[in-house]
């Protein structure tokens, strides 16, 4: 059975990395950081839900389990997703603050003028 | 009683209190500082004599043994403390410890400087922890608490053009090398369903699959990316002498070192060790470091700013370091392989110590003279002597002259991989040439005729002079005994990285 969620993460992927090869602006390069991690969390989340003998998995909670029939959600995708996203926040707003400065000291935020150091 | 744990809670504790304790003024701030980084030193070097005389760590997060209730598999976040991890956590808080003695006068004169101190120890945190994780995720966690600290650090002074382009261009370099390391662990988990590295390389020699292999390709060129190899050493040469200099220290010392090589080791050696073609992974290594290790070298040859020369130098070295593991990987298991490994792990601590130096005497330079223009610095061993000592010690180590440190460290990686391939030997004395030819003209630029701009410099400020000459100490002490220490230190801490066995049952066994 195909998982569409799996190669929608792909495309994402691939998405992110050509915006990153083929823009100029900052902003876009960060959106495509962006792209790029989202693209990874689906994966990562997607991992966690699998449907094996056409058995749809449940909420992974945990009160009354010992009457369930079907399988549960993995629970340890989710907490990774969230720390990562939690990361990429982090990088995020990091980038961001030095976009402005760039901007302060270049004037523009296209990254082909962000060529000064050189040797 | 297990201290291994104070390893990363002081630190944390340190960084995070920095803003309260900065309201009690700039000498309290400073004492806290040197004492916690002083603390983690103290804690590190308890982590590896324990190390050294027990064997292996295995602490397991929140439980006593990392397997789960009733099944047979570890389900708990564990840290795996061998000999090798051990030596790079005393690396990283001796380096530390000394950068950040030496920012009390460096960085004087910035403003901001909670923020500073904060962030140096997220950053020293960070690396201690990648050296001691067990745990995949919790690898990828504290490589992004590093790599966020450094982003920060390398933009620090933000009035100034240079820092920000370097930080803007190390950040998107970063940013894309640790999403090809999270995409290796998403295929991983997806693929074995577990994190642990120990589990993680059991569950991979049952059944390696293409998706493994894979896994690899994307760690070992997210990692390649971090430590700066050639062809994508370029973020490095322009993000280490923008930063300040206490932090370019640690940058060219110990992050490229833990962020990029030792993981790198870590993956290769104790993940895939039994599952993939230990040759071809080797090669593979070894193609990347004679690159960088030509490239980085003779780059430096031309470099006319003092800064950019060290960290052209440092993509050298990374390169010697490679060729190192490469050939340790590729002659797995020979007599041949465990001295190049030695030979690596050796020259890992010996550039930290020396590059660390060389860094921090290019900031005494800088911070006297507002200059790191070569051409302007002609003169400056009359005016400022023991600075031009400290480097004279520094550059002839690096080098690898005879009686100090580098020298040793050296000639294990010369004459393993003369052993294993004598093309690979020759390659890596033509690198040493190079490197030699760029220090040389450094001395001869030291000691030359003394210019108008050089007259007024003098010697630092003790808190700047007393890390460089502890680690000229160092570099000197170590250079006395360069086979006891290869024997007793770095070849017991080969063998711990080549025995994955060793590292699985340890973890298996419940500690």
């Amino acid at each position: 059975m195909i998982q569409f969620q799996f190669i929608t993460a792909f495309l994402l992927v691939v998405l992110g990395i050509y915006a990153f090869l083929a823009k100029n602006n900052l902003l876009k390069l960060i959106l495509a950081l962006d792209i790029i991690d989202s693209g990874i969390h689906l994966l990562l989340i997607s991992l966690g839900y699998r449907i094996e003998l056409n058995e749809i998995p449940t909420a992974p909670i945990y009160t009354g389990y010992e009457t369930l029939k079907s399988p549960m959600v993995g629970p340890l995708p989710q907490a990774l997703v969230l720390t990562s996203i939690v990361i990429g926040v982090c990088v995020l707003a990091l980038a961001v603050a030095l976009t402005v400065n760039a901007y302060r000291h270049y004037g523009t935020l296209d990254v082909r003028a962000l060529r000064r150091l050189r040797g | 009683m297990m201290l291994l744990p104070y390893l990363i809670i002081i630190p944390l504790f340190g960084a995070f209190s920095m803003p309260i304790v900065n309201l009690a003024g700039r000498k309290i701030r400073e004492a806290w500082a040197i004492l916690i980084s002083g603390a983690t030193l103290a804690v590190g070097s308890w982590v590896f004599y324990w190390v050294y005389e027990n064997g292996t760590i295995l602490y397991t997060l929140g439980a006593k043994s990392p397997l789960g209730q009733g099944v047979n598999f570890p389900i708990r976040i564990v840290w795996e403390v061998d000999l090798f991890s051990a030596l790079m956590v005393l690396m990283v808080a001796f380096v530390s410890f000394m950068a950040v003695i030496y920012s009390l006068g460096y960085m004087k004169h910035d403003t901001g400087l909670d923020k500073y101190y904060t962030l140096i120890l997220i950053l020293e945190l960070g690396m201690l922890g990648i050296a001691i994780t067990g745990d995949l995720f919790n690898f990828y966690v504290f490589l992004e608490i590093m790599s966020i600290a450094s982003y920060a650090l390398v933009a620090f002074r933000n009035d100034t053009w240079e820092g920000i382009e370097a930080g803007i261009k190390y950040m998107f370099v970063g940013s894309i090398a640790s999403s090809l390391i999270l995409l290796g662990i998403a295929l991983l988990y997806g693929e074995y369903g577990t994190l642990t590295m120990g589990y993680l390389a059991l569950k991979l020699s049952q059944n390696p699959t293409v998706v493994g292999k894979v896994a690899l390709a994307l760690f070992i060129a997210g990692l390649l990316f971090k430590s700066g190899a050639s062809p994508v050493h370029m973020w490095l040469a322009d993000a280490h002498p923008a930063a300040p200099s206490s932090i370019s220290a640690m940058l060219s010392g110990l992050v490229i070192k833990i962020g990029g090589l030792y993981a790198l080791a870590r993956i290769a050696f104790s993940i895939y060790g039994a599952s993939v073609s230990m040759r071809t992974v080797g090669w593979i290594i070894i193609f990347f470091a004679c690159i960088t290790l030509i490239v980085g070298n003779a780059m430096a040859v031309i470099q006319t700013d003092m800064k950019r020369l060290l960290a052209y130098s440092s993509v050298g070295q990374v390169g010697y370091i490679l060729l190192g593991i490469g050939i340790g990987l590729a002659a797995y298991g020979s007599q041949t392989g465990e001295v190049a490994l030695a030979g690596a792990i050796y020259h890992t601590f010996n550039h930290a110590l020396m590059k660390g130096l060389l860094f921090l005497i290019a900031g005494a330079v800088i911070h006297q003279l507002g200059t790191r223009n070569l051409n302007e610095l002609s003169g400056l061993a009359k005016t400022m002597p023991k600075t031009t000592f400290a480097f004279l010690i520094g550059a002839a180590a690096i080098i690898g002259m005879p009686p100090l440190n580098g020298f040793a460290s050296k000639w294990l990686i010369y004459e393993s991989s003369a052993l294993f391939n004598p093309i690979l030997g020759a390659i890596a004395i033509i690198g040493t040439a190079f490197c030699t030819a760029a220090y040389v003209r450094v001395f001869y630029t030291f000691f030359g005729r003394p210019s108008e701009r050089v007259m007024k410099a003098k010697d630092p400020e003790k808190s700047m002079l007393w890390p460089m000459l502890i680690l000229t100490v160092a570099i000197i002490a170590m250079g006395l005994f360069p086979w006891q220490i290869s024997d007793k230190v770095m070849i017991p801490a080969a063998k711990a990285l080549e025995n994955q066995l060793a590292y699985i049952t340890t973890l298996m066994g419940g500690g």
